[in-house]
């Protein structure tokens, strides 16, 4: 074998085994990928209108949403979780703020951030009525703090 | 009797150990003992050195092994599965909480440890030429063992660990493109839930203690080959730094003779490696520091490890670790705090995640592993660096005040709250 054939094959040899490297590494991240996540859906009933009080809004544990509904207004659903690193926020009704336990955030009625750290304010999902009479939540379609569900 | 005397010397082939022949062969036929040198320089087990942090770090990574090991008997990554086992490790199992609180005051005390054992590295300039590398291998495995303690925080599967697990994750999450996805595959999931708990105990029991385990055995020998451990610095020869430079320098007299090679004659390595050794040369009156290690070595070692691991089993029997309530999703605890060596990190936090969580510790990380190629100063008296000691002593410095406010002045809701007022938690 000549010099040239050996650099020719070696340069051929050296990008197959690259090659060959770069696809293993990506298949091993692409397993590491979770191809089915086993977790709660995103969209749910949480029950009829009726079931909800007016005034101070109720919280969902399990989904982590606060349920607001206005007499005059009609229905909004806020994410309790906060937008900072996701903890849980608490809504207190002597000021009608949210308060987040972790780093101090507190988030006005509306969502907006009152005091930091957190960088947006909270978010607000999309709520419509079901066929049968529920309420429907849609955690992946988020909507303007003024979206309301008029029943 | 001569059976059991041939059984014997079929596995002790040494000569006996009152010769210097025998007390040679202890160490280089002994597969674990040969990471030593058959003998050391007493300068360096002089304890206001090295104060042993190495070595105690090293052993308390043994007791975390071995601990470790007896708890995965019965624990079972499964959520409140989990928290079960942990019930029953602190209530049914015999010696359980015993064994539990040893795993976790040992994983403390390594943190400390491995962070003390850095600072007398600095302090003593070790990181200099020719052991740039070691000093970055180290940094490596002080993020394992951080890496180690975080996965480990998860496991018991209680409030402590499911909000400081999840605060920590969403950190990562800021980082610029990437965040979101190495989240995701950290935690398999959008939250913490059974996807993340199987992971971070992959993590905690195979990745991790590996890792740790092989960067470990590339330290020791890079000591062994950057020519054992550094000169105490009271040794250090006054205003004569060059005489340290030459560590691994290139040699200023002729490369030795070459010969041509003979064909009849099988070549030693020592033969065949020529130049200067990078070994710290000696002078003859310094000879006479050196003696084998056994017994000087190996007794000093005993007894740090002696030491380190009736610690850990005396403060274990009187104080036992904690374990909160089940992890509640819906319910953070308040203040939800992070395990204490993270909470300077939290503490930056709560000011910005980006600037805090992502920016400023991926900074120091860096600064850390550069140290050894951007500090020139050949020097390794302390006098001579007295730029490098205040620029250390005061990252050191800020990060302990940050650990502390995070730790005694942080009350519900994050506020300020000195540890000395009483507040009364839970004001709904
Ligand atoms: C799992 C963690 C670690 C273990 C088990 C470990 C173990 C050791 C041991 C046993 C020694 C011998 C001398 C002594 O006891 O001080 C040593 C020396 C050394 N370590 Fe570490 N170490 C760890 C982490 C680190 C870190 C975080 C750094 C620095 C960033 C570091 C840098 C060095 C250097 C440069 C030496 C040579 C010091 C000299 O020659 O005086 N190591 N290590
Ligand atoms: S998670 Fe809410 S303030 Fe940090």
């Amino acid at each position: 074998m000549n010099r040239r054939s050996f650099l020719s094959w070696g340069t051929a040899g050296m990008a197959t085994l690259g090659s060959a490297m770069a696809v293993s590494f990506g298949a091993v991240v692409r397993f590491m990928t979770p191809s089915v996540f086993y977790e709660p859906p995103q969209t749910f009933k949480i029950g009829k209108p009726l079931d909800f009080a007016y005034g101070a809004p109720t919280f969902l544990a399990d989904e982590k949403i606060y349920v607001f509904r206005d007499r005059d207004k009609g229905f909004s659903v806020a994410s309790a979780v906060c937008t900072h690193l996701g903890c849980t926020v608490k809504f207190f009704t002597n000021d009608d703020q949210f308060h987040c336990p972790c780093h101090g955030s507190i988030f006005a009625e509306s969502g907006k951030v009152v005091h930091g750290p957190a960088p947006r304010p909270l978010n607000w999902f999309e709520v419509t009525l079901a066929r049968d009479g529920q309420l429907l939540v849609d955690k992946d379609k988020i909507v303007p703090a003024s979206y309301r569900l008029m029943v | 009797m001569n059976l059991i005397r041939e059984i014997w010397q079929s596995i002790v082939r040494r000569d006996p150990l009152s010769t210097d022949k025998g007390k040679s062969e202890l160490v280089f036929l002994n597969v674990w003992l040969h990471i030593h040198p058959a003998k050391v320089k007493k300068e360096h087990f002089k304890f206001n050195h090295t104060f042993y942090l190495g070595f105690i770090t090293f052993f308390l990574f043994l007791v975390l092994v071995t601990t470790g090991i007896a708890l995965m008997c019965y624990y079972r990554p499964y959520p409140s599965v989990a928290y079960q086992d942990m019930k029953d490790l602190q209530f049914v199992v015999f010696m359980g909480p015993f064994l539990r609180s040893m795993h976790r005051w040992a994983a403390h005390a390594m943190v400390i440890c491995v962070f003390l054992h850095m600072c007398r590295v600095f302090y003593t300039g070790s990181y200099k030429k020719p052991r740039q590398f070691n000093w970055v291998v180290g940094v490596i495995l002080l993020l394992l063992t951080l890496g180690l303690s975080f996965t480990g925080y998860l496991l018991p599967w209680d409030q402590l660990a499911f909000w400081a697990i999840t605060v920590g994750t969403n950190i990562g999450g800021y980082a610029p493109f990437v965040g979101n996805y190495i989240r995701e595959l950290l935690l398999g999931g959008h939250t913490v839930g059974q996807e993340a708990l199987i992971r971070f105990y992959v993590l905690h029991v195979a990745v991790l203690p590996s890792l740790v385990i092989l960067l470990t055995i590339v330290h020791f020998w890079r000591i062994r080959k950057d020519g054992g451990l550094s000169r105490p610095i009271w040794k250090l020869k006054p205003n004569k730094p060059e005489e340290l430079v030459t560590i691994g320098a290139t040699p200023q007299t002729a490369p030795l003779q070459a010969v041509a090679a003979s064909s009849d004659k099988t070549y030693g390595l020592m033969e065949v490696v020529t130049g200067k050794p990078i070994f710290e040369t000696v002078a003859p009156e310094e000879e006479e520091d050196a003696v084998f290690s056994y017994p000087f070595a190996f007794f000093r070692e005993a007894i740090a490890l002696m030491a380190t691991v009736t610690v850990v089993m005396a403060t274990s029997l009187f104080w036992h670790a904690p374990l909160e309530e089940l992890a509640n999703p819906a319910k953070t605890p308040n203040p939800a705090k992070a395990p204490w060596y993270f909470l300077g990190l939290q503490e930056l936090v709560s000011h910005s995640a980006l600037i805090g969580g992502v920016v400023a510790p991926s900074l120091m990380v860096l600064a850390l592993l550069v140290i050894p190629y951007f500090d020139r100063n050949p020097s390794r008296r302390p006098s001579d660096r007295k730029w490098a000691i205040w620029l250390f002593t005061i990252f050191v410095v800020i990060n302990l005040v940050l650990i502390v406010i995070g730790t005694f002045f942080r009350g519900p809701g994050w506020a300020f709250v000195p540890p000395w007022v009483h507040v009364v938690a839970g004001a709904e």
